[in-house]
């Protein structure tokens, strides 16, 4: 676009959105670097410079390998779980049906309300006297009743039950788009070369849906790393730190033990495991299969 | 028999994903202790009253009106200001203007955590910290990557032409954008300002961290505050009334808008 008073014009209207975005969002970035070199107790104005301590602390602090080990558990159990049943559904509700699409709209609800209320409702069904013990009792499977959020065994896989039923809708749609995308000769091809069910699904759906699949496995990671609300209303990270995850514990040395130069330092750990996820996935997914075949 | 199978397990995960939901809406007009009492059962009486005490002793009309608050405030300043700066960047070259939007684009690539405390430190020593237009512009700062993302997405799509000639009829630049380029990009501004409307008023770290005091609480960092004071006073009907009115709202809007949000939710998505 060219014309009068261009750079004046330029400069005005990318102005505010440069400044609230400078102050409020670059500027703290650039701190979180900074603090995460610091020994920073209280709210106190002391702050000692102490180069890679925290790093150092971090990485022998019990609690913070405790805290990914759950991050990568829960990504792995919700993952797998999700993965599949979303496979599954959209493979039942693809298309552009009217009631297809309706259906997909609907496991999207859980995913539109907050996830304040997806824990808390979670909370109370997994309730020693909860709507899932009571369904328990009710089929007669008394001994299948548990304090599913209390115990040490349990607190982290309930947690992931919550997790896939706020996130599976999503994954639905993905699928679902992913399924529509792939071509209809390839299906017909397939259809006169004898291969359906289980057998097409493996050998030819499975490798089409490729870029799909990349993306659901980079959101799934962004999303379980940075799970807060959900663990953090569903079990505070207990029963002793066995549901723990890594941001849970970043708020309690933040705002909890007020130590704010190693929290922070556990929040640039916790962005490096993220982005290390990240540029895995972008490694194991390099190569689309079926173009390099092609 | 397959057909049957499939039916059967759609069915079956369909409930899966209502069941919780008509659970919490069943429960916000049951007596208290039914809830627990009897999960299943359907209520003996209905107390519609759970919600005038949700709504007044339980905080959560203060709350509702200031997630209003923070919503509202947030997006008039936010959807302005997001919009001149994707107009600019989709439809101005200038030297910097491709860094500029990456920079922009990067910050949806961070969560909030990682800058939470120099955020916090950052408010408090700006004696923002627990005030409600804090939170506003907190909210406008991190909303501004997904807004200006999807905008420029909009306007690069409007053809240069349209400019060009609102510009020799003698229209300035800001002009052109005010009365021709913005009107067209409406439904744009939509689409992001219900996207956004919905994360501002579900957001809870941010608002946990920033709005301490009770008085200036959000509807999520008050739903969760009360499940913890409830475990003393034990008004669950009270607490799953509370969970209704968060709820709500964002539930009637994106069924009116769904088509659009779920076309938003794939574009960044599938283009892989």
């Amino acid at each position: 676009m060219r014309g009068r008073g261009r750079t004046a014009f330029i400069i005005s209207f990318l102005a505010p959105a440069v400044l609230f975005y400078a102050a409020f969002v670059l500027w703290p970035l650039v701190q979180a670097f900074q603090f995460s070199t610091f020994r920073w107790r209280g709210l106190s104005a002391r702050m000692t410079p102490v180069g890679g301590d925290n790093y150092r602390q971090l990485w022998e602090d019990q609690a913070f390998a405790t805290a990914l080990k759950n991050n990568l558990l829960l990504l792995a159990e919700a993952g797998v779980v999700i993965i599949a049943l979303a496979l599954m559904v959209a493979h039942v509700v693809r298309g552009q049906g009217p009631v297809q699409k309706f259906l997909r709209s609907i496991y999207l609800f859980p995913q539109v309300v907050s996830m304040v209320v997806v824990a808390v409702m979670w909370q109370f069904i997994f309730n020693p006297q909860g709507l899932f013990n009571a369904g328990l009792r009710a089929l007669g499977l008394d001994a299948l009743t548990r304090t599913w959020l209390g115990e040490s065994a349990w607190a982290l896989p309930s947690v992931a039950v919550a997790f896939v039923w706020y996130a599976v809708g999503f994954y639905i749609m993905l699928f679902a788009a992913g399924l529509e995308g792939i071509p209809q000769e390839v299906n017909e091809a397939a259809e006169l070369d004898g291969s359906k069910g289980w057998h097409r699904f493996c050998h030819i759906t499975w490798h089409l849906l490729w870029s799909v699949k990349r993306v659901a496995v980079t959101y799934l990671v962004i999303n379980v790393m940075n799970t807060f609300a959900l663990v953090y209303l569903m079990t505070r990270g207990g029963p002793d730190r066995r549901s723990e995850v890594m941001l849970t514990y970043l708020y309690e040395q933040a705002f909890v033990n007020s130590n704010f130069g190693y929290a922070t330092a556990l929040a640039v750990g916790n962005f490096v495991v993220v982005m290390g996820l990240s540029l895995l996935i972008l490694f194991l997914f390099r190569r689309n299969p079926v173009e390099a075949r092609a | 028999m397959k057909r049957f199978l499939s039916a059967a397990f759609l069915l079956a995960f369909t409930l899966s994903v209502l069941l919780p939901l008509l659970w919490a809406l069943m429960s916000s007009v049951k007596p208290g202790s039914e809830i627990l009492g009897q999960p299943w059962a359907l209520p003996s009486v209905l107390r519609f009253d759970n919600y005038g005490r949700a709504w007044g002793e339980a905080g959560i009309g203060r709350a509702f009106l200031n997630s209003l608050m923070v919503t509202v405030g947030t997006l008039i300043v936010l959807l302005p200001i997001g919009a001149m700066a994707a107009y600019v960047l989709a439809k101005y070259a200038f030297r910097g203007a491709k860094a500029l939007l990456a920079t922009f684009l990067g910050g949806m690539m961070f969560p909030h955590f990682l800058v939470i405390v120099p955020l916090f430190l950052l408010m408090r020593d700006l004696r923002m910290l627990d005030t409600v237009y804090g939170l506003i512009i907190v909210y406008i700062a991190y909303s501004l990557s997904f807004t200006v993302f999807v905008l420029v997405g909009f306007f690069v799509n409007l053809p240069d032409e349209l400019a060009e000639a609102a510009m020799l009829d003698g229209c300035g630049h800001a002009t052109t954008f005010w009365k021709v380029m913005l009107p067209l990009a409406r439904p744009g501004l939509i689409v992001v300002g219900i996207f956004d409307a919905i994360g501002l008023w579900n957001e809870y770290g941010l608002a946990l961290v920033l709005l301490p005091s009770e008085a200036n609480q959000t509807l999520p960092v008050g739903i969760a505050r009360l499940t913890m004071t409830q475990q003393y006073q034990s008004d669950w009907g009270a607490l799953f009334a509370g969970l209704v009115i968060v709820m709500l709202p964002v539930l009637v809007v994106y069924s009116f808008f769904r088509e659009k949000i779920h076309e938003t939710m794939l574009a960044g998505a599938v283009k892989g």
